[in-house]
């Protein structure tokens, strides 16, 4: 895109974001939850990943994904627009079919090879699902009964593959899919944890005890330091395997992005932790919206790769040169 | 902080660079250190050979000795040294820095070409016994006497290499009764002058690489003075956020080889590591790959045309994590390192121990981040 363009894109959707935010976890309800994916199905982003080459490159995708993540919304921006569609783009699949979102493993992980049993993800607005399997074998599954998971704003259901499979990606657009997969789900926590961090730094300026803002105390200051030393980790790492997407084989571009997945997994959850201990006893509680970032970067965590995957994984020699 | 699409690749010009200067280390290997060679005075060995191909200063421009190209093509450089295990070029693009924005012209033209060429060696007189993480309460005095020179006089600590140096950036207080940043002046001091007194640190290495330097009735010249008078805080800031940089520093590289040896090991020895060692490994590979997504996004943002600033706090942190905890896990899988003595890891490994101290604590480091980047508030206690 353009970058005038782009910014056009990230600024509808940093509106959209405003305006459909729950405040607190009882604001989510059906309804409330088909209004936003209305919304944001109205955006008309169905194509970004579309087509050939695409019409967002991965890096612009992975900033749109941590505006996403910035604020507690229930829509699937990742499944539904961002990750479905850029499977059926690599498999060269041009069907006008039911609106899809990708199936992962029972516990969310990238699945084994011929799983039968799946789990969709991210399935608001959705009406059947993709699987890709660890051979690159891409099914389609149909939807089944709603899942609970401890992410409040994301919805999971059962799936079941169904029907001959659809194609099967080659070594290389295995890695393109699994790193872009990776960088993608990892943005959306980024924006999660940059935000959170904000908005707590915002209120350690105004909360005050022993008659000071506590955010005068260097031990609150500390805490809030590093929470943004990590913020910044996890983007730069983010952003940069996003760029390895659009520019570097996907082999190396799949590496920095099982890094990035790998930091997001620790800091993100890090940095949310030091957000809710500066905020104290009202982010222990449900109308703060304090657990529904905790629990969107803590299910994250474990969703594609977890850090008991990731960390083997890139110590082995081979892993990035 | 809402930054759009950057570009992380390197600039075609900056490709041909490393290729140039590849070619060029072909022909100019490294030379060996003689037995009876301290390392410094190697270092200076190879600081003369490295710029007598011209890599050394790539920064500054042609008028002063340099060759007008900018920080990144010096940066690539370091890059390539280090990738070689090669020691870096000489670090003194900070005090080109200070000269370039705060020297005279006459000065910047006397000064320059000589420290790039090494035919002057420069130390820094900053940190004093009693002033290290707070600078400011720096007590070194440069009275003004009725003929216009001053008298200095004070005492000097961690001056690294000041017994190797010819030249001494200094930095004392001018004006007793100004608030303290504006109260002091940077100095060239010639470390052969009368009154001066260098004597060595031996550091927890063994190594003898910092130095006091003790300063009784010392006469500095008018025009020994860089920039105005009070303009001293200001250049030494200046300064030591050019020395916080992953990327100015050239450190980047050599973190990537200590990794890759360290997986290449863990492979070999894959029955009998321990366990956890494995995951612990790759924690240093995310390590290392941020600091590498992390140095190039601020290569992009720098070439985007941003001016390093506090930021450079988030950057010391983040190399000082993955310095310490890579060190600590070559320790771990090479333990004989501590069963011998002059181990090379090992000395890396202490030094790495100093990461969180050099050029501003890390908490120092939080402190800026917060007051600098975040806008928390001071101490506003009523």
């Amino acid at each position: 895109m353009e970058s005038e363009e782009f910014t056009l894109v990230r600024d509808m959707v940093r509106a959209f974001a405003t305006r459909h935010a729950v405040a607190s976890a009882d604001d989510i309800t059906p309804k409330s939850r088909a209004a936003a994916q209305q919304a944001l199905d109205g955006l008309g982003l169905a194509e970004l990943r579309r087509t050939t080459p695409p019409a967002a490159t991965a890096q612009e995708c992975a900033l749109l994904a941590e505006e996403h993540g910035r604020l507690p919304l229930t829509t699937s921006l990742l499944g539904t627009v961002l990750l479905a569609p850029e499977l059926l783009r690599l498999l060269g699949a041009d069907e006008d079919g039911p609106r899809l979102t990708v199936a992962l493993a029972p516990d969310l992980r990238l699945p084994g090879p011929q799983a039968a049993d799946l789990r969709a993800w991210d399935c608001d607005g959705a009406e059947a699902a993709l699987c890709a399997d660890a051979e690159g074998t891409v099914t389609r599954a149909e939807l089944g009964s709603p899942t609970p998971t401890a992410d409040l704003l994301r919805s999971a259901r059962q799936a079941y593959a169904v029907g001959e499979p659809l194609g099967r990606l080659a070594a290389q657009d295995r890695q393109r899919w699994q790193g872009y997969a990776l960088v993608v789900v990892a943005s959306e926590l980024v924006g999660a944890a940059r935000s959170f961090v904000e908005q707590s730094v915002e209120y350690a300026r105004d909360r005050v005890q022993y008659g000071r803002r506590i955010g005068s105390f260097q031990a609150v200051q500390h805490l809030l330091a590093d929470a943004t030393v990590l913020v910044e980790a996890c983007a730069s790492a983010t952003r940069y395997a996003a760029w390895c997407l659009d520019h570097e084989p996907p082999d190396r571009a799949l590496a920095a992005a099982r890094a990035a997945k790998a930091e997001v997994n620790a800091s993100a959850v890090e940095a949310v932790y030091a957000g809710m201990q500066v905020f104290g006893g009202i982010a222990q509680t449900w109308e703060h919206p304090a657990h529904l970032y905790l629990r969107r970067v803590l299910v994250g965590a474990t969703v594609l790769a977890t850090t008991a995957d990731l960390l083997p994984a890139l110590a082995a020699p081979e892993a990035t040169r | 902080m809402t930054d759009g699409p950057l570009d992380f690749g390197d600039p075609a010009d900056l490709e041909r660079l490393r290729r140039d200067f590849r070619a060029w280390l072909a022909d100019h290997p490294l030379p060996e250190r003689r037995p009876d060679e301290p390392v410094p005075a190697f270092l200076h060995r190879w600081h003369r050979i490295l710029h007598s191909g011209g890599w050394v200063g790539l920064d500054v421009p042609e008028e002063y000795g340099g060759r007008g190209l900018t920080p990144l093509h010096q940066v690539a450089v370091s890059d390539e040294l280090g990738a070689r295990g090669a020691p870096g070029v000489p670090r003194i693009g900070y005090l080109a820095h200070a000269l370039m924005e705060f020297g005279s012209e006459e000065q910047r033209r006397r000064l320059l070409p000589r420290m790039l060429a090494g035919d002057d060696v420069w130390c820094q007189g900053f940190s004093e016994p009693g002033a290290g993480s707070d600078l400011a309460g720096m007590s070194t005095r440069a009275q003004r006497r009725p003929d216009g020179d001053y008298l200095v006089n004070g005492q000097k600590l961690w001056t690294s290499y000041a017994q190797y140096s010819g030249l001494c950036l200094l930095l004392a207080r001018t004006d007793r009764t100004a608030p303290a940043h504006a109260s002091f002046s940077a100095f060239v001091l010639p470390l052969d002058r009368a009154g001066v007194t260098v004597r060595p640190l031996r550091a927890a290495s063994g190594d003898e690489e910092f130095c006091e330097l003790f300063l009784d009735d010392v006469r500095i010249e008018e025009s020994e003075r860089v920039g105005a008078e009070g303009d001293g805080w200001p250049l030494a800031m200046t300064t030591v956020s050019y020395e916080r940089n992953a990327l100015d520093t050239g450190h980047l590289s050599k973190y990537g080889l200590l990794v890759d040896r360290l997986r290449r090991t863990a492979h070999e020895r894959s029955d009998s590591l321990p366990d956890g060692l494995l995951a612990q490994i790759g924690r240093c590979v995310v390590d290392y790959q941020v600091l590498v997504a992390h140095a190039r996004r601020r290569t992009a943002q720098r070439l985007a045309g941003q001016v390093a600033g506090p930021e450079s706090s988030v950057d010391k942190l983040l190399m000082t994590r993955a310095e310490q905890r890579l060190y600590e896990t070559a320790l771990l899988v090479f333990p004989d390192e501590l069963h011998t003595e002059g181990g090379e890891v090992f000395a890396d490994y202490l030094y790495s121990r100093a990461a969180s101290v050099y050029g501003g604590t890390s908490q120092i480091q939080r402190n800026i981040i917060a007051k600098r980047l975040l806008r928390l508030p001071a101490d506003d206690r009523a």
